[in-house]
């Protein structure tokens, strides 16, 4: 059964475990880039970019990527520390009925919105760096406290007495300066300083990825007997799959600001959908994979989250591709920044839409050698296929791609959501 | 309750320590760091004495009157060399004891480098602060200001103010005050931008606090090191500065301060009488010496890479 620090915040009518807790819809995070001496604004970062999922009351939502594909930025977002350029996080703060605009995070009235700010909390990953390095333990724990004035003086440091027994520390830190103690202590300082409000939601950002291995399984330990304890939900920030496994109930994979693949950690694991997600998973050699499945790993860069590619953003990685998966103009320019020898006589690409292009080279011989490299196998035969049309006309390369549509996630029964032409037919 | 890892210092369980004890711990620690570097210990020793020396004026060269910053005159010893019975270091042309200008000139030094170092310190840190709290067109506008400000140099620059103010110490202080503050509003400035992103601003913005209090308790604290370095080194750099303007004649003649008194016996020493601005004119290279040691020795021992990971 779960104990509660504070009866005065529950409300038993609307704490029911696998209520929806969080909601994000749509969300979006565009950084600009800007340049030049007036600072204008040349494109985004589309860091996150249309993303939505559900967080319960009491459960772990996992979610995992590859560096840069956003998951700070999004778990920032819910922890309402950064502003969204559009969508909406919605949070459950007692309210009763189901989430509504009303929940908005960013459009709250303020004594919702104070609950919020109680109610979620974070921990980072850097556990030195989200300490301030002059304040003791005691003043660091004790600060939630004291900003919500829940106490002060000789009770709030025997609250924080209590916070840290319930981390695995005591009452000798009360008195000691983050830089005294070691990794694995400070996150649990951290850890401690997120419960000291009995929140229901801890946005935990990588928070054992700076650790070594044998403490990282103690944090983990610790935060799984917090969850029982409290009725906690997590967000588990991560790119290493094997703790997903560990600790989430839900899996959410995101590549380049979208979500690829989402579904029940053990449907994950079992039966990935995404090509991106199987590719993670394979990359993990301690997982008890299928031996007879085929193996894809991951190969190439990731592209520039200013331009993604069309459609599908991983078809410019992925060992399955289709013709379908959103071939462009775009792919052939990667390719060209990825050659410098094709891409020297280059003189101009006049676009006509994302699909079609004339390419000028300053010389008819440069035009067909990449006229020869589209046609050979250094492009996928899925690009091949694509293609349209391709011809050199003088010193002038024209080509046009087959349009595809959006890939959207697709319903694949009991929860489970992938991104992928294959999915669902694929196994 | 899972086993903890083994901690980063050996705890001592018997051991009572309270937030009092252990941050004085951490004083001395700190101070302990501070003075472990020689030079240091030798340019806090000269402060010290300068120090004393400013503060028990009155005790060692009984003051003037009615005013005790003007030199007194002894008509019947004019010109007489260090030495001399009643004038230990001389008098000046017009019989001025020197060791008086010495010891008196001391307060003048200290009045003016703690005036100006102190208004000079508000104005950076809050135009500084204004500037990276609030950004946008605000700060580019305050940040060009200061650009033509650190564009023009120190000497030139205070020179033209006070200049333009006319000859007198108290328009030394002003155009000093006017000229000084660039300095700490750009490092201010610099070092609120470093620190509004760090992590520890973000957890306290995660549990709710307001922005005034994140600024108070979390970026100000943590800001303020370089500050109270380049304050230092200040304190040394402006006499240096407010001696050069009362050598150029931009004070009043016939005070106590020293580059008055270097001024006016400068005269002298082609006739061989040295003394007159030679004392004064060691004594603004020792308090110019002095705290630039201190200081040097404070950014080397406060250096935020040592400090907290020792
Ligand atoms: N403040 C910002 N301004 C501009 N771009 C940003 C900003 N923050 C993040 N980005 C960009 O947004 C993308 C996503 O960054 P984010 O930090 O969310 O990734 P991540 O998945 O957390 O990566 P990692 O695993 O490295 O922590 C990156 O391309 C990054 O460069
Ligand atoms: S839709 Fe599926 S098959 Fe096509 S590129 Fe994307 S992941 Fe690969
Ligand atoms: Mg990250």
């Amino acid at each position: 059964m779960m104990t509660m620090q504070n009866p005065m915040t529950e409300i038993a009518t609307s704490k029911k475990a696998g209520d929806t807790l969080l909601s994000v819809r749509n969300l979006k995070k565009h950084f600009p880039i800007k340049d030049g001496v007036l600072q204008s604004t040349v494109g985004h970062v589309k860091a996150v970019d249309d993303v939505s999922f559900d967080i319960r009351r009491g459960e772990t939502v996992g979610l995992v990527g590859e560096s840069g594909c956003g998951k700070t930025t999004l778990s920032q977002c819910v922890a309402g520390l950064m502003e969204p350029t559009s969508g909406e996080v919605l949070f459950d703060t007692g309210r009763g009925g189901t989430l509504g605009p009303e929940d908005r995070i960013d459009r709250m009235s303020g004594k919702q919105k104070a609950k919020y700010r109680r109610n979620v909390q974070m921990v980072f990953q850097d556990n030195f760096a989200s300490l301030n390095p002059r304040n003791l333990v005691v003043d660091i724990v004790g600060r939630p406290l004291r900003v919500h004035g829940e106490a002060s003086g000789g009770l709030l440091t025997e609250r924080v007495v209590e916070l840290l027994e319930q981390v695995g520390l005591g009452r000798q830190h009360l008195y000691r300066y983050p830089h005294q103690f070691s990794g694995g202590q400070r996150q649990r300082i951290s850890i401690a300083r997120a419960l000291a409000l009995d929140p229901d939601l801890i946005v935990l950002d990588e928070p054992t990825s700076a650790l070594d291995v044998s403490v990282q399984a103690q944090i983990l330990n610790l935060l799984g007997d917090l969850q029982q304890q409290r009725h906690l939900a997590y967000l588990f920030v991560t790119h290493d799959l094997s703790v997903v496994r560990h600790m989430a109930d839900r899996t959410v994979t995101m590549y380049l600001g979208r979500v690829v693949e989402h579904g029940p950690t053990e449907t994950i694991f079992r039966d990935a959908q995404h090509p991106y997600t199987k590719a993670l998973l394979a990359a993990k050699p301690d997982l008890d994979d299928d031996p007879d499945a085929p193996i894809a790993t991951l190969e190439g860069t990731i592209p520039d989250p200013a331009r993604p590619p069309k459609a599908c953003r991983f078809h410019t990685r992925c060992p399955v591709a289709t013709p379908d998966c959103g071939w462009e103009v775009d792919d052939i320019v990667r390719l060209l920044e990825s050659d410098d020898t094709l891409f020297e006589r280059l003189s101009g690409v006049s676009r006509k839409s994302e699909l079609e292009a004339e390419l000028a080279f300053e010389t008819e011989e440069a035009a067909c050698k990449l006229w020869e490299v589209l046609r050979s196998d250094r492009v996928p035969e899925a690009m091949r296929e694509a293609t349209e049309i391709l011809d050199v006309k003088g010193s002038k390369l024209n080509v046009r791609f087959r349009d595809s549509d959006e890939i959207g996630l697709r319903a694949l029964g009991s929860g489970h959501e992938a991104a992928c032409v294959h999915a669902g037919r694929l196994s | 309750m899972t086993q903890i890892d083994t901690p980063a210092k050996p705890l001592d369980p018997l051991r009572h320590d309270t937030a009092f004890t252990v941050r004085l711990r951490r004083y001395r620690e700190i101070s302990g760091t501070i003075l472990s570097n020689p030079t240091t210990v030798i340019g806090l020793f000269f402060i010290i004495a300068l120090l004393c020396m400013a503060i028990f004026a009155p005790l060692l060269a009984p003051p003037n009157v009615p005013d005790p910053y003007q030199m007194p005159r002894d008509w019947g010893a004019v010109r007489s060399p260090p030495g001399t019975p009643g004038h230990p270091l001389g008098t000046t042309n017009q019989g001025g004891d020197v060791l008086y200008g010495v010891i008196w000139g001391s307060r003048t030094s200290l009045q003016l480098s703690l005036i100006v170092v102190s208004v000079t310190v508000v104005i950076g840190v809050c135009i500084g602060s204004l500037a990276g709290l609030v950004g946008g067109w605000l700060d580019e506008a305050l940040m060009r200001v200061v650009d033509i400000f650190l564009s023009i140099p120190e000497l030139i620059f205070a020179l033209a103010v006070a200049a333009i103010l006319g000859p007198s110490f108290t328009n030394i202080i002003l155009s000093l005050c006017i000229v000084f503050w660039v300095k700490y509003a750009r490092i201010m400035r610099a070092q609120i931008i470093l620190i509004r992103q760090a992590d520890y601003v973000q957890a306290a913005r995660v549990i709710g606090d307001t922005r005034f209090n994140i600024f108070r308790r979390d970026i100000l604290p943590n800001a303020i090191t370089p500050i109270a370095v380049q304050a230092t080194l200040d304190m040394g750099n402006i006499v240096l500065v407010g001696a050069t303007l009362s050598f150029i004649g931009l004070s009043e003649s016939g005070i106590a301060e020293w580059g008055v008194l270097v001024s006016e016996g400068q005269a002298g020493i082609a006739s061989g009488r040295w003394w007159a601005s030679t004392f004064p004119g060691l004594m603004i290279f020792i308090w110019a010496l002095a705290f630039n040691l201190v200081g040097d020795g404070l950014r080397d021992a406060l250096d935020p890479k040592t400090e907290d990971k020792r």
